[in-house]
């Protein structure tokens, strides 16, 4: 008996021991090396590594992009990955920020968060490799309000890792069943089609004229606030929301959509275009990517400039940016990437991959057999970034712009709102009127 | 077998054992101590300072964050949602999880169908019943809406409604967790002795006076530990409002949790955030206290 449990209590010892180990090796694990960036291998490539936000249908056409390079340029390699934005957003500035993480990275996709990076001391200038000549930064080129988000107090920070505009979609079988012969060229035409093609009783139309979203979208109401010469901030951080050119255009368009159901209220991005797939909506304000499923739903799909307002053509602009981490081993070389990236020939190329316009304005004529392209490219000269250049931009959108939107079209007042809502956005940017 | 034993008796030492037990937990320890005691003292610390993801230096700003969080009227609301969220929902959920396993009692297999029909919800994830419910109840493509209009009923705006939202969100927290509440209960009473209700029945006791006298205090312990998870559980609302409105309309379902997701992980103010976890956490603490404190009064009657 004794020996059976002297034999017993070596072996819980011993087990003991085993899962304290155990513990401690995994620990151990748990601080292997996890340094930053790519390094040099022994055939003196120099190895770079890039991570971005594109996982959707449009991946391929960067990964071909990147082949491209790699297959050129034999002295570098980079290695694109692809995570979604809210894991890069949870990770990349800790990561960067202590000189870990990719040697390159698109942070976000919106282009307001540059600012983070830029304050955080985590990003490099790219000002030494701007130029016109071969291996430099053509900054020139890119679309001047790009070009002007991404410079910050004098320096360049980030190239265009994409450009996007938006357009006007229509569903071309719901205009001519309304009699409608073409898509509609001013703002007064389509406020006529969207309450054309908004059929149904009850405040519960079975078709709506345009399927609008208010949340987790890409911004369509700050065009219509623009058509008309409104805005929602100014250059200099003070609120523009309130002005009268401002809460005309809200009020016009919130009360089409709270008194006569052009749109549903309080859909996201997805349900937008859920909406239009279906064939329950006639128009939809999008982008380039929007395109490939609403023809995979089967719309008969039509493709036309934002209508013109008071204040002339304009669209939004949504862009991508791509940055270097200032601790990278690879200034040069991840600096040269960046020139072949955003140069003619690589651009040219992804247009035509992806049916995204260029991230330059001087490749008009090169992308215009594609006709699709052709109408995003156009879009170009007059398209503008949503709240660009404002530090603030995260909490202007989800804090003030989005809940005004939202209540606006609840059929809460303009005047009110919009003056509530200026306010909030004077003090989140310290704005003060004289 | 010899009868020698294999090692002569030692000497007694004065030297403490090391008693092998304290091994034996010391990877749970080691694990608690790295992913849950450090974050939450961690976090207290950072609460005390204006703390941006990413910044190489960290202002300490005191109380500041607590104070901010005082006047924040976004974060009273959050409080206020988060509040009503929870009280419906463990109300709705512990009493018709009792109704249920009221009726459930017997075994047929009738009622285990029906047993496992109201547990199914549990066991999918929350996210994916909120991503279902969101289509289910989409006032345009949703299949409830187009059976209300096919029955007549001018459908409501379920979720982009600012008067509707919270209750539906409430509804589904309630579907989603019944089940669980059921099978506790079931599971405490059919524990209870038969020869209870037999005694209780011989005293001229009614079917409701039974289920008074016997069923529920016997169920007392289930009824308080149902009723703290639910409510734990329901305080820390995120995935269901996550999935299905974002928190929107203009706020109406924004949680607690789901602000304090905003402020630090999508706009990079962790000391912010913190400060709600850590308010968050007090208020978990107290409200649970007080049920363990008012059952227990309950139980020295």
């Amino acid at each position: 008996m004794h020996v059976r449990h002297s034999r017993l209590h070596g072996f819980g010892r011993a087990a003991a021991a085993l899962a304290a180990a155990t513990t401690v090796s995994l620990l151990l694990v748990g601080c292997g090396d996890n340094g930053a960036g790519g390094g040099t291998s022994a055939g003196g490539v120099v190895n770079l590594t890039m991570l971005t936000g594109f996982t959707g249908p449009d991946a391929p056409s960067y990964q071909a992009l990147v082949k491209q390079f790699n297959a050129t340029h034999p002295k570098i390699h980079v290695t694109m990955t692809a995570q979604p934005w809210a894991t890069i957003a949870q990770k990349l500035p800790a990561s960067w920020a202590t000189g870990q993480g990719p040697d390159l990275a698109t942070p976000s996709s919106d282009p307001g968060s540059i600012f983070t990076y830029i304050k955080t001391n985590s990003v490099l200038p790219l000002d030494s490799s701007v130029g016109t000549g071969t291996g430099q930064i053509d900054s020139g080129a890119f679309p001047a309000p790009v070009k002007s988000a991404f410079t910050v107090d004098g320096k360049l920070y980030a190239v265009p890792a994409n450009m996007a505009t938006l357009v006007l979609y229509y569903n071309k079988d719901m205009f001519s069943a309304a009699g409608i012969g073409a898509p509609p060229a001013t703002e007064a035409e389509f406020i006529a089609d969207a309450r054309k093609l908004t059929t149904g009783s009850g405040g519960r139309p079975s078709q709506y004229g345009l399927s609008l979203a208010d949340n987790n979208t890409i911004q369509m109401w700050p065009i219509l606030q623009w058509m008309n010469g409104g805005d929602i901030v100014g250059q200099d951080g003070c609120a523009l929301v309130d002005s009268p050119a401002s809460t005309g255009a809200l009020a016009r368009w919130s009360a089409l959509v709270a008194k006569d159901h052009i749109s549903p209220v309080g859909q996201s991005g997805a349900d937008a275009d859920t909406l239009f797939s279906s064939k329950k909506a006639a128009m939809e304000i999008n982008g380039p990517w929007a395109a490939a499923g609403f023809r995979s739903a089967g719309v008969n799909l039509g493709i036309a400039q934002v209508p013109v307002g008071s204040a002339g053509p304009v669209t939004l602009a949504s862009t991508v940016p791509l940055m270097i981490a200032r601790t990278t081993k690879h200034a040069a070389q991840a600096e040269e990437f960046l020139a072949w990236y955003t140069g003619k020939a690589a651009q040219t190329q992804f247009s035509k991959l992806s049916g995204f316009p260029p991230a330059r304005t001087d490749l008009g004529s090169a992308v215009a057999s594609d006709p699709t392209v052709a109408e995003f490219a156009k879009a170009l000269p007059h398209a503008k970034l949503y709240l660009a250049g404002q530090a603030d931009a995260t909490r202007i959108d989800s804090d003030v712009y989005v809940p005004l939107i939202q209540k606006i079209e609840r059929g809460a007042d303009v005047a009110s709102t919009a003056s509530a809502a200026a306010k909030s956005i004077d003090s989140l940017t310290g704005c003060h009127k004289s | 077998m010899s009868s020698t034993p294999l090692s002569p008796a030692r000497p007694r030492t004065r030297r403490p054992r090391l008693n092998s037990a304290y091994l034996f937990i010391l990877p749970s320890v080691l694990l608690i101590g790295v992913f849950i005691a450090e974050p939450i003292v961690q976090s207290g610390w950072m609460s005390l300072h204006d703390w941006t993801v990413g910044e190489s230096h960290h202002t300490f700003v005191g109380f500041d964050n607590y104070t901010a969080l005082y006047h924040d009227h976004r974060f009273w609301n959050a409080l206020r949602v988060t509040v009503v969220y929870t009280a419906a929902v463990t109300a709705g959920q512990v009493l018709l999880g009792l109704a249920i396993a009221s009726r459930l009692r017997r075994t047929t297999w009738y009622t285990a169908l029906l047993r496992t029909a109201y547990f199914f919800p549990f066991i999918a994830s929350l996210v994916v019943s909120g991503i279902v419910w969101k289509f289910l109840l989409d006032p345009q493509v949703g299949l409830v809406d187009a059976w209300l209009s096919r029955a007549g009923v001018t459908p409501p705006d379920w979720l982009q409604s600012t008067s509707l939202a919270l209750p539906t969100v409430i509804a589904v927290g309630i579907w989603k967790n019944v089940g669980f509440t059921m099978i506790v209960l079931l599971a405490s009473m059919q524990q209870i002795p038969p020869d209870l209700y037999e005694a209780a029945a011989l005293d001229g006791a009614g079917a409701w006076q039974r289920f008074r006298h016997v069923t529920l205090p016997a169920l007392r312990p289930a009824l308080l530990f149902s009723t703290l998870i639910a409510t734990v559980t329901g305080l820390q609302l995120f995935d269901l409002v996550f999935s299905m409105t974002s928190g929107g309309p203009i706020f109406h379902t924004e949680s607690v949790v789901m602000y304090l997701y905003q402020k630090g992980f999508v706009e990079f103010e962790m000391g912010y955030a913190s400060a709600i976890a850590w308010v968050l956490f007090v208020v978990i603490l107290a409200i649970s206290a007080l049920q363990l404190r008012l059952s227990r009064y309950r139980d020295a009657d």
